[in-house]
């Protein structure tokens, strides 16, 4: 059996190739004058600069986190790119994009011409630093949705960026938000004004490109007062053999009545089969569930990147908010990933459910971390957690680390975690109702993650299954 | 954050390592030494270190515990109620010294010896030199280190080769004095084939808030059954620190049933090596507390080898502002195939200013196993309570016997009756109890 699945698990990258475009780059290194240039270059306000300045001065005085299952070296943050861009030209539509940008996304598969309108998808696509297109903003205008680059969102609506950016991930929170607040270049803003419920689903493509840069996206999401929106979230990278930082910080904030659905498919460069080069994929999500009512929703695929250190995580304020969390993380060769969620409840018949499911293959380490944390005034809150680990090889690891705290009576909270393996019996079993090796491997896989997948919007769910088969069962198609 | 300053606290219970006179055996002398260094350069523990992130011994380091003096004189009577009918066999220790008068070791069968430490190191020199002071590491344990660096006196248990000893030991470890420091120590060494049931049993007599920083040393041989009893019934100020390691050869099996029922802040860490194949352990724990209480459980099982089993139940009953913390770390060590591992951390809250922190962690490097852990923090379920209520019991009667219910499943598992029927009375009792009253700790 060992051979099938080792066969199995051994698929190339296929996003693996560099774009040769112009950019305009940033001298390497970090010091106030960086986050000055970059924010010159962005044409930002004072209050901006003063935020990033203030993120940045309260980083050099924090310590990088021990406490992740992971190891790596030292990073020397001297030595990255703080700011790339695709060489600035004015865009007045799609057509003007560069050809060679156009090609990268459709290798990609991303729809940003008619394939969009066809997939119904609004698209913002960053490449590197910069947001280089957004489809169907007119639309999404007509009916009061705020969807672009934080960029922009910056220049047209600085008063909503200024009401919330920080307000759910402060600039000190951690290491890496910290460091993001200092230096982030751009990301997607989004903003549901009242009772307004999205008509689509809003995406966001990311890719690195410019070998040695760093990728420091911000991500803002807010839905007032019954809105609704569902996001989705893509990620690539070229095949360097250098690592590369990916410190993006994602916060959303629910007001009464508001429904958020975050999905991402993550499929950084992982590296090689023998762990060399590959992103580090350090990212701080949090969303708030400021009104009472509110519902914000993560779902993720992770599939890429040599190391992930992620927590999507939910703050339940309001009275009878609704947090919930379903992952699967998929590590092979040399990954290592320390990944989970935080639940916070604070409001009063606040709700979460927690899904995980961990793959580990190769010579990979697989962490599930989460925290349940019920404070005292959240009467009768309720939480369920699941996480299962599937291990196939005998190299790779599986942990889970959830932490459980209760300071309230009323509240109750479940937590259960399996691990498992694809057994000889199971794939006799299929062998013998005529389904080859691959096949089972792959079916029984995705039986594994179904209840994740669910939970994925459509498009999103075909292109999960897929990256999956990519990664473990190539050899079948 | 590094205290090159020995805390005062360390400074005063170093005191009890000062006057021991040095021991005739060589390698006990560079043992006591080498845990000694470790003390002086281990710093005290806060919530900054992530083993104690949420039990802060604050408290514990404020006081100034000295060594105890002279044992109080206690007679057989004042021990007898705590004693179990079953054991014909029990030594006592008043304050960390050993009481001949009030222990009885007569009349064991051959091969099963149940002595003190230094009689030992006459007679069987030769069992305890591999052991003693090898399976609790202080390397990286303040309280070990400190144990270790006192180690004068203690308890040993030997059963030889195939023997049965067939009624339970039991070791009963009294505190009596204010602000003093005890460093109980047992080691307990279960030779292939042989049995053995132990009760290690810490009382407290009076209400004085003296430490108790206890270590036990299990080594159960090839095929050999070793059932673990560990009462903590100490005061309700006291302090209590007890590290259990426990190290299991092939095809062995280990139960421990641990109780903790009284302290103000008590921490139990107990650690259980699989280091032959084929090993099985059950480990079960009850903490029932209220009032102010800290009750910290911190257990530790590596399946190191092929083939272990381990299922584990933690149950936690919190009143009152009482706090109580679960850590069950299962480690499954490459190469440790077929493991068969189940944890279940239940946790029960009775009043609204109860609090619970509990982490199940499960590290898994080897594919074909199965493991699994759950945890739950609830109160009473409502439809029970109704249930019981329809049937004419009082709203406070149905609570009490739920309450009491959800705690016996694990008594109920103690493989010495005396103690069962002992133990349900006192959770009973504690759980009639108003909330205010506390209950009395035994």
């Amino acid at each position: 059996m060992s051979t099938v699945l080792e066969h199995l698990v051994n698929q190339p990258y296929k996003h693996g190739f560099v774009t040769e475009i112009e950019a305009e780059t940033a001298p390497k290194g970090l010091s106030e004058d960086t986050i000055r240039l970059i924010s010159a270059k962005k044409n930002e306000p004072e209050w901006l600069l003063e935020f990033r300045l203030k993120a940045y001065r309260h980083w050099l005085t924090m310590a990088e986190p021990a406490w992740p299952n992971v190891k790596y070296p030292k990073i020397d943050f001297q030595d990255i790119i703080y700011y790339s861009a695709p060489k600035p030209k004015k865009l007045n539509s799609m057509d003007e994009v560069d050809p060679e940008l156009l090609r990268t996304f459709e290798k990609l598969g991303v729809p940003m011409n008619e394939r969009a309108a066809l997939a119904g998808v609004a698209v913002d696509v960053i490449f590197d630093s910069v947001s280089v297109a957004t489809t169907y903003k007119q639309k999404l205008a007509d009916v009061g949705i705020i969807f672009c680059s934080i960029s922009e969102a910056v220049r047209e609506h600085p008063e909503l960026v200024r009401r919330y950016l920080g307000t759910v991930v402060p600039s000190g929170d951690n290491y890496y938000a910290a460091l993001n607040s200092a230096v982030f270049t751009d990301g997607s803003f989004c903003f549901i004004p009242r009772g307004v419920k999205c008509p689509m689903e809003l995406s966001t493509y990311f890719r690195i490109n410019t070998q040695e840069s760093g990728q420091f996206e911000r991500t803002l999401i807010v839905a007032e007062e019954g809105a609704s929106v569902s996001y989705l979230e893509g990620c690539t990278a070229p095949k360097f053999d250098t690592n590369q930082l990916h410190a993006a910080v994602v916060e959303l904030v629910a007001l009464d009545n508001a429904r958020i659905k975050y999905s991402t498919v993550q499929n950084w460069y992982a590296g090689d089969e023998r762990g060399k080069g590959g992103i580090y994929n350090f990212v701080t999500k949090r969303g708030l569930c400021k009104g009472v009512n509110s519902h914000i929703s993560w779902t993720q695929v992770e599939t890429g990147s040599a190391i992930t250190w992620k927590y999507p995580s939910c703050v339940l304020l309001g009275e009878n908010s609704v947090g919930e969390f379903y992952s699967v993380a998929l590590t092979n060769h040399h990954q290592q990933a320390d990944t989970g969620t935080k639940m916070v409840h604070i409001g009063r018949d606040t709700r979460s459910t927690i899904v995980s499911k961990g793959i580990s293959a190769g010579s990979s380490n697989n962490s599930y971390r989460g925290l349940v944390k019920i404070g005292p005034k959240a009467d009768r809150a309720r939480n369920y957690s699941q996480c299962d680990s599937m291990l196939i090889g005998a190299r790779c690891g599986a942990n889970t680390f959830p932490y459980i705290q209760v300071q309230n009576a009323t509240a109750r909270v479940e937590h259960e975690a399996t691990t498992s393996k694809i057994g000889e019996d199971q794939l006799f079993y299929f062998q013998s109702r005529g389904v080859s090796p691959e096949e089972a491997v792959s079916m029984i896989i995705n039986g594994f993650c179904k209840d994740v997948f669910q939970q994925l919007p459509m498009e999103f769910a075909v292109e999960a299954t897929k990256l999956l088969g990519l990664k473990l069962e190539g050899s079948v198609g | 954050m590094t205290v090159t300053a020995i805390h005062p606290c360390v400074e005063a219970l170093l005191q009890g390592s000062r006057g021991l006179p040095r021991m005739p055996l060589a390698w006990l002398n560079a043992r006591r030494g080498a845990a000694l260094e470790r003390a002086n350069a281990l710093t005290v523990p806060t919530a900054r270190d992530e083993e104690w992130r949420f039990t802060d011994i604050t408290p514990l380091t404020r006081i100034v515990f000295r060594p105890a003096a002279a044992a109080p004189r206690l007679g057989m009577s004042d021990i007898a109620q705590y004693i179990a009918p079953e054991a014909t066999a029990h030594l006592a220790f008043v304050d960390g010294v050993f009481v001949p008068e009030l222990s009885a070791n007569a009349g064991l069968p051959y091969g099963v010896v149940v002595t003190h430490l230094t009689a030992a190191f006459g007679t069987h020199a030769a069992v305890i030199e591999p052991h003693l002071a090898r399976h609790a590491a202080f390397e990286r344990d303040l309280f070990a280190a400190l144990n270790t660096a006192c180690l004068r006196d203690g308890a040993f248990i030997w059963i030889a080769k195939n023997q049965r000893c067939p009624t339970p030991v039991q070791l009963l470890f009294i505190s009596t004095q204010q602000e003093t420091a005890a460093h109980p120590r047992c080691l307990v060494v279960v030779e292939s084939g042989a049995d053995c049931t132990l009760i290690e049993d810490h009382v407290g007599v009076g209400d004085g808030a003296y430490f108790n920083n206890a270590v036990s040393e299990i080594v159960v041989g090839e095929r050999a059954r070793v059932q673990h009893v560990k009462l903590q019934r100490e005061a309700r100020s006291a302090f209590h620190i007890a590290n259990s390691a426990v190290t299991l050869a092939k095809d062995a099996t280990y139960t421990s049933n641990a109780v903790t029922f009284g302290a103000r802040i008590s921490r139990h860490n107990l650690a259980v090596v699989q280091q032959g194949e084929g090993a099985t352990c059950r480990i079960d724990g009850l903490a029932l507390i209220s009032g102010r209480q800290l009750a910290d459980t911190h257990t530790a099982i590596d399946h190191a080898r092929p083939n272990g089993k381990s299922a584990q139940l933690h149950k936690c009953i919190v009143g009152d502002a009482a706090h109580a913390v679960f850590n069950g770390k299962v480690l499954v060590r490459a190469g440790a195939q077929l493991t068969d591992s189940a944890q279940q951390s239940r946790n029960l809250l009775l009043s609204p200013k109860a609090h619970v922190d509990t982490k199940p962690q499960l590290e898994i490097f080897a594919d074909d196993v199965k493991c699994s852990h759950g945890a739950t923090v609830g109160q009473l379920d409502t439809e029970h309570v109704f249930y019981l209520k329809s049937r004419g019991l009082s709203e406070e009667r149905a609570r009490s016997l739920l309450t009491y219910a959800f705690g016996a499943e694990v008594i109920d598992r103690i493989p010495v009756p005396s103690l069962v029927e002992h133990l349900e009375r006192a959770v009973l009792e504690q759980t009639q109890a108003r909330p205010q009253a506390g209950g009395e700790a035994s």
